[in-house]
């Protein structure tokens, strides 16, 4: 077993590694990732998973759910990313977002996290994650957390370094514009279901943690299943029979089974007024402190918001965008979908602007505290190979936004996306430190 | 800098720990307590919180609170900022509303009291030191009530604080022996008098008392039971996250003891609500595992709930002035809280959190009533004007 194997198993039982290994960890993830693009390719299947926040017991939920690294290629939206155009056919995992302050195991979840990516490069996608920043965790926590653990400050020092390395979006290619259904497992599952769509394109399909089944919906059929928000204030829903939360399933009928759906770009936050374009990206000089302003920041904070054009931040930093400037976005850079984080949903994902953008929410009940569910996203492959690439700005060499004039109205179809969803992990914990933080409340 | 996750040391050890607190335990340790007595310290323990809570909000900048550090034993610990912003919203708006109850005070002509104040389960509470600082304690008598260890405790604290003891120079450090000595444990009224008129001239007093026992206890019949109350100037009751651990009657039967008493009555409420969302929920099972229960919120959930109780409690119009409403601390913040005031909180730490703070902020509320003749004119223009 080699020491970074060690270092994993001690890091799975939530035990802290040595200072000493810790700097060299990050000394590799730093290598590995100046390597990386300021946006990584990511090859289909991918699970794509929002903010951790440091929740460690509920990143080993998510790994029990979604499938262990390396046999699940992740794309994690908090943080670092990597790009997983790997021959390996096995899953890849990628992460957009915060993974560190707040959980009380933001080390742990971050060191964990950072030894997988150095171990399966391939089958590890860490984005940068707002709270990837020197400032913001020192208000947040992890520079205590990290000071409490060692007596010094040199590890947050050596992680900071690598949050300033990690990428700041990923595009996934290759993706499937239809799921093959899962099999319900159990006495309890509907052998009609199955049935049911067997002959048609499922869009979207919902899992519980058991992975049971808890909706499927055919691409198609979207107009049932329109928009149901998270916020009971906003349900002007119509009274009928309403999609499962979370989903806006919008029914592109283009596409047979199989094939491929235009590229899903991944980032933490969102858009910028300063990027109307992948290649724009590319060209920032993204190894710094997170800027308060500018293009690399707003694509950390800014958030989706039912507005037209762009709008201020309560947050402070970023910008809101309406759905016009998503599906221009999405148009311009031949994507299909964004994927991005940043956001508590209750129902741990929500999809808006006609399937244009979903925001992926991966710490159960939040801060030990706000009681909503988890979500990871999975992406199936198309099964076509290589070949399915060549439209997409996922490309490097691809030209500029200009080209698009030519494509103009040809609408991508959007990929095939799994759902699981999940609740935050049992107190007993499997061999790990049972204690959870004690949530605040004013008393 | 202290870190937001470290466990609450101080909370966990189930009784408030004060700086000075010699004495606290005795007749044993825990593992002597029976089940209700260990309820009562978690319970205690919830002023630790706030005292705590109150210290980092302080710390950071949300509040000026000079008096903070003097009830929290060493440095404190930092918290997140949704709760600092919590910390301060909930503060902030008590003020308004105990401003805007003794703005009318000023009869000058008159050197008696004018208003007089009631703090439920005050705690460590540091709003009549702050009152003081602000010299908006001149024609004001302000009590507070607590259990009698956490009385004795924050008599001690405050008789050998220099600075508090100091603070005002016409005013004595005082204590009495409780009238009703049965029930208070040993521990006597406190508070400061005016140097001149002695105990005639009471300005603050602090009276060791299971409230719970107030409305059932024979021997407590009348507001002379209590040292320096007066049943005829307008009064306000505040409760922040006290009467919510009294059973529903109970809470009731506490609220209409004052009420049948002083006929010049208001009353302001700090809360949480919506227990019935699953935030609500989890907050319940949260405190439920820290051994502490509310009662009254499983039965006022919503703002109109709270505010149904304050009518049905006689805080509304009759033949004297009377209204109640409820708000919750989300709109507070967004409403009451003016636009430089907020974007000089905002700066403090960049509160990033937008949802969560949302989803917290609306499960909290101030809810107020009043009824009367006079002294509560601001308190009907904030209705009609928030």
């Amino acid at each position: 077993m080699s020491d970074l194997d060690r270092a994993i198993a001690q890091l799975r039982a939530c035990r802290p590694i040595p200072e000493a290994q810790v700097r060299e960890i990050c000394h590799k993830a730093r290598e590995l990732l100046i390597e990386e693009g300021n946006v990584v390719t990511v090859k289909a299947p991918v699970t794509i998973c929002g903010d951790i926040h440091g929740q460690f017991h509920d990143l080993m939920e998510l790994f029990r759910v979604g499938g262990d690294v390396p046999d699940t290629n992740y794309l994690f939206m908090g943080k670092p990313y990597f790009h997983s155009t790997s021959e390996h056919q096995l899953i890849s995992y990628n992460c957009i977002g915060d993974f560190v302050d707040r959980g009380f195991y933001s080390l742990e979840s971050f060191l964990l996290l950072l030894c997988l990516k150095v171990r399966y490069p391939d089958r590890m996608t860490l984005i940068r994650g707002n709270h990837e920043s020197r400032q913001i965790t020192t208000v947040y926590g992890f520079y205590d957390e990290c000071l409490r653990k060692y007596g010094s400050a040199n590890v947050w020092r050596y992680c900071c370094e690598v949050f300033d390395y990690l990428a700041l979006g990923a595009i996934v290619l290759g993706a499937s514009t239809a799921l093959e259904p899962t099999q319900q497992k159990g006495p309890s599952s509907s052998r009609t279901s199955t049935q049911e769509y067997i002959d048609s394109d499922i869009e979207i399909e919902i899992l519980g943690s058991d992975n049971g089944v808890v909706s499927r919906i055919p691409r198609g059929k979207s107009k049932e299943a329109v928009a149901q928000n998270s916020s009971p204030s906003k349900s002007s829903s119509p009274a009928t029979k309403p999609g499962p939360p979370g989903t806006a399933a919008s029914g592109w009928s283009r596409g047979t089974t199989g094939s491929t759906s235009g590229a899903i770009f991944c980032v933490h936050g969102g858009l910028s007024p300063l990027v109307e374009s992948i290649d724009k990206i590319r060209l920032l000089d993204r190894k710094q402190e997170v800027p308060h302003e500018g293009a690399m920041c707003d694509l950390l904070w800014s958030d989706p918001d039912e507005i037209d054009g762009w709008g201020l931040s309560p947050r402070g930093a970023g910008f809101l965008f309406g759905a016009d400037i998503a599906k221009s976005f999405n148009h311009v850079n031949d994507l299909s979908m964004i994927a991005r984080a940043h956001q508590l949903v209750m129902e741990g994902f929500k999809e808006m602007f006609d399937n244009n953008i979903v925001t992926v929410w991966s710490a159960p009940n939040y801060c030990y505290r706000c009681g909503n569910v988890a979500a990871i996203l999975e992406l199936a492959e198309d099964g076509m190979g290589e070949s399915a690439h060549q439209r997409s700005n996922g490309d490097v060499n691809r030209s500029n936004g200009g080209m698009s004039e030519e494509s103009a109205r040809v609408l991508l179809a959007g990929p095939a996306r799994r759902y699981r969803v999940f609740q935050a992990a049992p107190q007993d914990s499997r061999g790990m430190p049972a204690k959870k933080p004690q949530a605040d409340y004013f008393l | 800098m202290s870190a937001p996750q470290i466990p609450n040391l101080l909370a966990s050890r189930g009784s408030p720990r004060l700086r000075g607190s010699r004495g606290r335990g005795r007749g044993g340790g825990p593992a002597r307590m029976d089940a209700s007595q260990r309820k009562d310290l978690d319970i205690q323990s919830t002023d630790t919180d706030a005292a705590v809570s109150r210290l980092s909000a302080v710390s950071v900048g949300y509040l000026d609170d000079p008096f903070a550090p003097y009830f929290v034993n060493g440095p404190g610990i930092r918290r997140l900022p949704v709760i600092n912003r919590g910390t301060y919203t909930r503060t902030s708006a008590l003020d308004i509303l105990v401003d805007a109850f003794l703005s009318h005070a000023s009869d000058e002509s008159k050197d008696t009291p004018t208003k007089q104040i009631i703090s439920l389960g005050a705690g460590t509470d540091t709003r009549y030191f702050r009152l003081r600082a602000q010299n908006k304690h001149r024609k004001l008598v302000y009590h507070e009530f607590d259990f009698p260890s956490v009385c004795g405790t924050k008599s001690q604290l405050v008789s050998t604080n220099q600075a508090l003891l100091s603070q005002d120079d016409t005013a004595t450090f005082f204590t009495k022996r409780s009238k009703d000595s049965s029930d208070s444990d040993n521990e006597s009224e406190w508070g400061f008098a005016g140097k001149q008129n002695g105990e005639t001239d009471i300005r603050y007093c602090c009276h060791p008392l299971d409230l719970r026992r107030l409305p059932y206890t024979p021997s407590i019949k009348t507001l002379n039971c209590f040292h320096g109350i007066c049943s005829d100037i307008p009064t306000l009751i505040i409760s922040e996250c006290c009467l919510c651990y009294l059973e529903v009657d109970n809470a009731q039967d506490v609220i209409k003891w004052f009420a049948d008493r002083i006929p010049s009555l208001g009353i302001v409420l700090y809360e949480p609500i919506g227990v019935d969302t699953s935030f609500g929920k989890m907050m319940v099972a949260n405190l439920a595992s820290r051994n502490i229960t509310m009662p009254t919120v499983k039965m006022y959930k919503a703002l109109s709930d709270q505010k149904q109780r304050l009518s049905d409690a006689g805080f509304k119009a009759t033949n004297d002035d009377g209204g109640q409403d409820a708000k919750t601390i989300e709109h507070i913040w967004e409403n009451w809280i003016n636009a430089d005031e907020k974007e000089r909180v905002d700066s403090l730490e960049g509160l990033d959190e937008v949802e969560e703070w949302q989803i917290l902020a609306r499960h909290y509320a101030v809810a107020w009533g009043w009824r009367g003749t006079h002294g509560w004119e601001k308190w009907r223009n904030k209705l009609e004007h928030q």
